[in-house]
């Protein structure tokens, strides 16, 4: 019954932080652009009004990959321990994880593709070129974060020796933190989180002002509310990932999701201040710095474990 | 139904096919249809069948041996199957086209040498069918003419390269065992040392590696399998470069044995950790020559030689998961390989032999059906979970994380988001987009090429959510061949292989989709527009093609494309061109002067006799 | 009982006969090869079940050694006679109609001479009948390559007239010094008491012997006559010449060595030889664009391989050796054969020419695809059974020596690949030209589909049965190798 409690929960919890977290971006941005900004919930707002508008429609794909996208990142959420600990239970199984045990980080690697890939197929569908040069500097980005975050990733997991995520968060609880453990991987991390995130300077993806937001080019009405939770969704995901991973998850909830905000809030920083940049420096960069550092520290985590 | 009733059937049918298609081309298509899929199911009722007999004592000598065990079965009802769908999906390929008859006499002779090959039990069988399967399959890569001829011969030549070194290397191991037959050489290599299982195993490496495409063997590939007719591309990128992958797992595991395998290579170099850095490098650099390609069968071609990476890189790892994976993946990249090129074979039959990715798009509209099953293999090539080509990966990535190959499990993985780029592409390109208007009336292929297409699609998704089914037959060959066996539960993996669980996936999955579809429901269905009604920021949109895909990952190609031309294959062609300026100039021997005949003759002879007063004969 | 002297007297007396028959009737003369060739094979398949117990020996009664006809026909002899014979016959009805030009009855007398000659010296016993026969044989195949009288003919029979009288002469002064050392011309009898003489004028005369059979033997340097020679004479001819007549110089070889002297010195440096003959041949037919040149120089790299086997000095190798004799024959016969109507048709030579043949002449091109398939020895022809026997032979006699050789041979074989089966492509997957110059008088009658059709058959039956011959072989071999016993059956009787 608590596993379907925690089903039911996870990716509820997902959705609500998500989007809050999307209003509490546009405040903070309009803070320190000197403006007012709008309320914290307009994200909510803003959905209910696309849900209540009739959209267009290319073809079923362009309506049905949106839902995938969605869909996958939701069951993502699932995989992804949201704090609490084996020995403190805020919730029967003492993690709040409900799929911890039908998969590890690498189902949840995978998972995430879902998103992009629902997201691409459907924008696909429509014939306008800003989509498709959305989607091609999307899954170019994608590929320039991932060499990078797979690094971190495999650093990680062989520094624990282990593929389950709920064991990474149990080992860092008894035994420090990720960041302290594998802190160049952690900080590889935390420079290509913007880049997952899609946000400054690496929004080329969805960049308004020169390709119509790219693959969102079409969409209007139902579809584009869905893909404002999938962005919400997606959002929380790659934040709560990091927290996961680097930052010793968090004890029961309420720590995991402050944890969260102060991860979130140091991105914001980043996304206020910088410009944009071209997908070819967006590679250059990827591959370059965080995925030195990664592989430096991949390098140290084999050579430490072999020694 | 013993082995040798199998392999009967399958070569009957071969003849057979031909002398009926004197008479009627209909009963020729029925019955090379019959024949395919009564080989599939006389091979599914041999199920956990093992039996060892000799159906020809004495070839010269040497008594060839049929076998049948768990790994040949696996590896018979794969072929078997991807053999069967081609023949289906060829029924209107080829229809009208010229030479039917030897179509599908050379390619059930194919599929027939083949099972020969997964069930030979000794090394000579195995040997003979190689090569009937590598000269059937030359005759059906040239069938299209024009470049397929080059393609062709690049293919046999570097064929034949390898089949020298394998009839090297059997008679290498016949010389010193005075056997040929697979189960006796296995009891009898136990006790071999030093450098000689190593000789072994590098010639057959060879063999297998070119049939294979192993890198920096792999360049017959791209242009074979992109010329070859596109039901046959299937069965040569599904099941007949797998080919090489069961060689490598026979001779590795099956005859060498895991102990003396180990051991084989210097101690600081060992064989089989070559050859997981080379299917690494397998993996890596394909990929991102997939990316570059424009014709559709060439990009999976490159894509398969990256496959064929993750392959070799599990076999090399050697642990049960491996080699596991090893077997799944090969199963799962003959499904959907053959979906993929039969997908594509599809629109490229409706679409008057088309297969340049800048000229399609839009094709959803006009083949869902196709396009439907491609995404499915195409999700599978990536290894999207719920479909088989995830747990196949999942077990791959697993034990190279837990054995300690971070480096190699990150060749692999990035390979992967690489795979996601070119599957865009390639579905993008041909299916998505604009529809150009030359193509707006084309129809839906017919159901005998979409028949095959939904198989495979079927099977990705069944084995992608219960993997036990194949798992637990894999789970026995890895068990035979020498290691733990694999133990898996219908539904993925216990807690002591690791936590996958593909139906709980599923099911959440489902759960989420349905409240979404349900939440969507809320809103107004959205109004259907028509493809040229599209947002263009106050611009109205541009007659004629305006899609973006040309150059689908400019930015990409700008900066790779420099150093990712295949340099192996250059450094072939140059050597080839250079060998060609040999002969010519070995040609000039023969001057057409008599007396510089009548001069090499007295020359003999008097190197003859200065020889011996020097005392060197 | 037969005797084999009937595989060497009648066919000659046929040959003498055929002017004759001629005067009667015109047609019934083009038939006398083919009754003669007939007559031989049954003969020798007769006699070969008893030669595979022991060789039959015949001596004509009375005569001092160096004029008798004095056979001995082992296992060896009636193997290859028995070839010479089946692929003279199936030659010979190719060759009913195929020949237009010219004049006919030389045809038919020196074409069964040419036989005769081969049947002589793969069956003699003594030294100087070898060379008489081997004299027949060359004799005619000047003659036959210039049997056309057009220039290229004349000029390619000049030139192998020039090379193949200093290679008989070569032969000639090997035999005297020989015979100047030992004084018998018996072939037993030398190999009797040849351990007793000294090396070096011994070994003199084998090093002309060998220089001079080797031109007749097509071995690298000396074959510089065959490319011409082959490719200018009739198809028919260039079968025989191809599949019989070499390996007669090469049997001539193989006997000189193994059983007259027993020099096994000299064995590695004839595996060089091999395998720079199968190199250079393979090499030079790559660069080919006229395909009855390309497959002379085939011919002359397949040689090379035969020779390199032989010098292997194993039973193995040696019966691989026979072995490739036999499908080379055939299938070379075979490839020539096809060849020749297919010039016909086109009225070239060019490998261009056979664009699309495979729609215009099906068997012919679906009997040449056998044909080249079994050459590369690709399995179930017969080519592989004999290539595998050799490469077996090599690995088995376990020397770094031969396996670095076998390997570098290797590569002769991955040539070969390339160009046959650009050929093969050629033949099925170019489109014929658009105007075909099409000549009704090259469709192949039914007296070239027969043998044509029939080699191909049997390059399948014994690629699949090798067992047919695979009896012979191991008899055959031992008729080479083992002196003692070759020494003991001729002077024992």
């Amino acid at each position: 019954m608590t596993r379907i409690i925690q089903l039911v929960l996870s990716p509820l919890i997902a959705l609500v932080v998500g989007v809050l977290l999307l209003g509490l971006s546009r405040k903070i941005i309009a803070r320190i652009h000197r403006r007012y900004g709008p309320p914290i919930y307009q994200p909510v707002i803003d959905v209910i009004r696309m849900m209540s508008q009739r959209s267009i429609s290319h073809g079923s794909l362009f309506d049905l990959g949106v839902v995938f996208a969605l869909a996958g990142s939701l069951v993502t959420v699932m995989f992804i321990p949201l704090g609490g600990t084996q020995a403190c239970q805020p919730f029967a199984h003492g993690v709040l994880c409900p799929l911890s045990s039908s998969g590890g980080l690498l189902v949840v690697m995978y998972l995430m593709l879902l998103g992009p890939l629902g997201l691409a197929l459907g924008a696909g569908d429509s014939a306008n070129p800003n989509a498709s040069i959305g989607v091609s500097r999307k899954l170019l980005l994608a590929l320039a974060y991932e060499v990078p975050f797979l690094l971190v990733i495999l650093a990680v997991m062989s520094h624990y020796e282990t593929i389950s995520l709920t064991e990474i968060v149990a080992r860092q609880q008894q035994a420090g933190w990720g960041a302290l453990s594998v802190p160049l991987s952690a900080v590889a991390a935390f420079l290509i989180l913007p880049a997952m995130l899609g946000v400054r300077p690496f929004d080329l993806v969805s960049a308004p002002q020169e390709i119509a937001s790219g693959p969102m080019a079409e969409y209007g009405g139902r579809s584009l509310a869905l893909i404002k939770l999938y962005g919400a969704t997606h959002l929380f995901l790659v934040i709560a990932l990091f927290v996961d991973l680097f930052l010793g998850g968090g004890v029961n909830l309420a720590t995991f999701l402050l944890k969260m905000l102060i991860v979130f809030m140091a991105v914001e920083m980043i996304n206020a201040v910088l410009p944009r940049v071209k997908i070819e420096d967006a590679i250059k960069f990827c591959w370059k710095w965080p995925a030195g550092l990664a592989l430096l520290q991949m390098a140290i985590t084999v050579l430490s474990k072999s020694g | 139904m013993s082995a040798q009733g199998i392999l009967i059937t399958a070569f009957a049918g071969a003849g057979l096919s031909y002398a009926l298609g004197l008479t009627s081309a209909r009963l020729r298509e029925v019955f090379a249809i019959v024949v395919s899929v009564l080989l599939v199911c006389l091979i599914a009722i041999t199920h956990g069948q093992g039996a060892e007999h000799v159906y020809y004592p004495d070839f010269l000598g040497l008594d060839l041996v049929l076998r049948m065990d768990a790994l040949a079965w696996f590896f018979a009802i794969t072929v078997s199957m991807v053999g069967c769908l081609s023949v289906i999906f060829s029924l209107h390929y080829v229809r009208g086209k010229e030479k039917e008859n030897f179509y599908y006499f050379a390619l059930l002779l194919v599929n027939a040498a083949m099972l020969g090959i997964v069930l030979s039990g000794d090394l000579l069988s195995f040997f003979i069918f190689w090569e009937i399967m590598s000269w059937a399959a030359f005759l059906l890569i040239s069938y299209k003419r024009g470049r397929a001829l080059d393609a062709g011969l690049k293919y046999v030549i570097m064929s034949i390269l390898g089949s020298c070194a394998m009839l090297l290397a059997l008679l290498y191991l016949y010389a010193n065992y005075n056997t040929l037959v697979i189960s006796d050489l296995a009891q009898q290599i136990r006790s071999a040392a030093g450098g000689f299982p190593l000789w072994v195993m590098l010639a057959f490496a060879l063999g297998f590696g070119i049939k294979c495409a192993l890198i920096p063997l792999h360049t017959w590939l791209p242009d074979a399998h992109s010329e070859a007719p596109s039901p046959f591309s299937a069965v040569l990128s599904g099941i007949l470069i797998k080919m090489g992958i069961y060689g490598f797992i026979l001779v590795m595991y099956g005859v060498v044995g895991l102990k003396l395998l180990l051991e084989v290579g210097a101690p600081w170099l060992h064989f089989h950790t070559v050859l997981c850095w080379l299917g690494a490098i397998t993996i890596l650099i394909p990929t991102f020559i997939a990316l570059l390609q424009d014709d559709a069968k060439r990009l999976l071609a490159w894509s398969s030689i990256g496959q064929i990476g993750y392959i070799m890189l599990a076999i090399g790892v050697a642990t049960s998961l491996g080699l596991a994976g090893a077997l799944f993946h090969t199963l799962n990249h003959a499904v959907f390989k053959a979906l993929l090129f039969l997908a594509v074979g599809a629109v490229e039959y409706k679409t008057g032999g088309v297969r340049d990715l800048n000229r399609l798009g839009g094709l959803i509209r006009r083949m869902p059906v196709t396009f439907a099953c491609a995404l499915i293999g195409g999700l599978g090539l990536i290894g999207v979970p719920l479909t088989s080509g995830f747990v196949s990966k999942w077990l791959i990535y697993k034990t190279l994380i837990t054995e300690g190959h971070p480096f190699l499990a990150l060749a692999a993985l990035v390979g992967t988001w690489g795979a996601i780029l070119y599957v865009y592409k390639l579905l993008h390109n041909m299916f998505l987009g604009q529809l150009p208007e030359k193509y707006a009336n084309l129809e839906a292929a017919p159901f005998s090429m979409q028949l095959p297409l939904m198989i495979c699609g079927f099977i990705i998704v069944l084995f992608g959510i219960l993997p036990g089914i194949p798992l637990s037959v894999i789970g026995g060959i890895v068990g035979t061949l020498g290691f733990e066996p694999v133990t898996a539960t219908l539904t993925g993996f216990g807690p002591q292989i690791g936590p996958l669980n593909t139906l709980n996936l599923c099911a959440a999955f489902a759960g989420v989709l349905l409240v979404i579809v349900a939440f969507r429901g809320i809103a107004a269905r959205p109004k259907p527009v028509s493809q040229d009604d599209s947002y263009a920021a106050g611009a109205a949109a541009p007659a004629g093609k305006y899609h973006h895909t040309v150059r689908f990952y400019d930015p990409l190609e700008r900066m790779t494309g420099g150093y990712l031309r295949d340099w192996v294959d250059q450094f072939y062609l140059s050597a080839a061109g250079k060998a060609k300026g040999v002969f010519n100039g070995v040609r000039r021997i023969y001057t057409g002067d008599v007396r510089t005949y009548v001069m090499y003759i007295v020359a003999l002879l008097t190197f003859l006799i200065f020889a011996h007063t020097a005392g060197w004969l | 009982m037969v005797s084999p002297i009937l595989l060497i007297a009648v066919p000659l007396a046929l040959a003498f006969l055929t002017p004759m028959v001629g005067l009667a009737s015109k047609s019934a003369r083009r038939y006398m090869p083919a009754i003669a060739m007939l007559f031989n094979f049954i003969v020798a398949m007769s006699l070969l079940p008893k030669a595979l117990e022991a060789p039959i020996i015949v001596r004509t009664a009375g005569w001092a050694p160096p004029l008798s006809i004095h056979l001995v026909a082992g296992p060896l002899g009636l193997l290859l006679s028995s070839l010479v014979a089946l692929i003279g016959l199936l030659v010979a009805i190719y060759g009913i109609d195929y020949i237009r030009e010219g004049a006919r009855a030389r045809y038919d007398v020196l074409y069964t001479l040419l036989l005769v000659g081969a049947t002589g010296v793969v069956l003699t016993g003594d030294l100087f009948n070898l060379f008489v026969f081997f004299e027949v044989l060359c004799i005619s195949s000047y003659a036959l390559v210039a049997y056309r009288g057009d220039s290229a003919g004349v000029e390619a029979g000049m030139k192998y007239l020039i090379q193949g009288a200093i290679g008989s002469s070569l032969v000639l002064i090997g035999i005297g010094l020989l015979y100047g050392t030992v004084g018998t011309l018996s072939m037993a009898d030398i190999a009797s008491s040849v351990g007793s003489v000294a090396g070096s004028r011994l070994f003199i005369s084998l090093a002309f012997m060998i220089a001079g059979f080797g031109v007749e033997a097509a071995i690298f340097p000396l074959n510089a006559w065959l490319p011409d020679a082959h490719s200018s004479a009739p198809s028919s001819i260039s079968a025989v010449l191809s599949g019989v007549a070499i390996k007669a110089g090469l049997y001539a070889i193989a006997r000189v060595v193994y059983t007259v002297y027993g020099a096994s010195s000299i064995l590695p440096f004839l595996a060089v030889l091999g395998v720079v003959t199968l190199l250079v041949g393979e090499m030079c037919a790559f660069a080919q664009e006229d395909i009855k040149r390309l497959l002379a120089f085939s011919s002359i790299g397949q040689m090379g391989l035969i020779l390199f086997a032989l010098a292997l000095s194993s039973a193995t190798g040696i019966s691989g050796a026979v072995f490739l004799i036999i499908s080379h024959g055939l299938a070379k016969a075979l490839l020539f054969l096809a060849t020749g109507y297919m010039i016909y048709r086109t009225g070239s030579r060019d490998i261009s020419s056979l664009a699309g043949m495979g729609k215009r002449m099906p068997i012919m091109s679906l009997c040449f695809t056998v044909g080249a398939f079994s050459l590369m020895g690709l399995p179930p022809f017969v080519g592989f059974a004999s290539k595998f026997t050799i490469v077996r032979a090599v690995l088995g006699t376990g020397s770094t020596f031969f396996i670095t050789l076998l390997a570098i041979g290797l590569i002769g074989t991955v040539i070969e690949g390339a160009y046959f089966l650009r050929i093969v492509q050629w033949l099925y997957f170019k489109p014929a030209p658009e105007a075909m110059p099409e000549q009704t008088e090259g469709r192949a009658p039914l007296t070239a589909l027969v043998p044509v059709g029939l080699l191909a058959v049997l390059i399948v039956t014994i690629g699949l049965l090798p067992g047919i011959v695979g009896r012979a072989l191991g008899p055959a071999a031992d008729d080479l190798l083992d002196r003692a016993a070759y020494i003991q059956h001729v002077m024992g009787d």
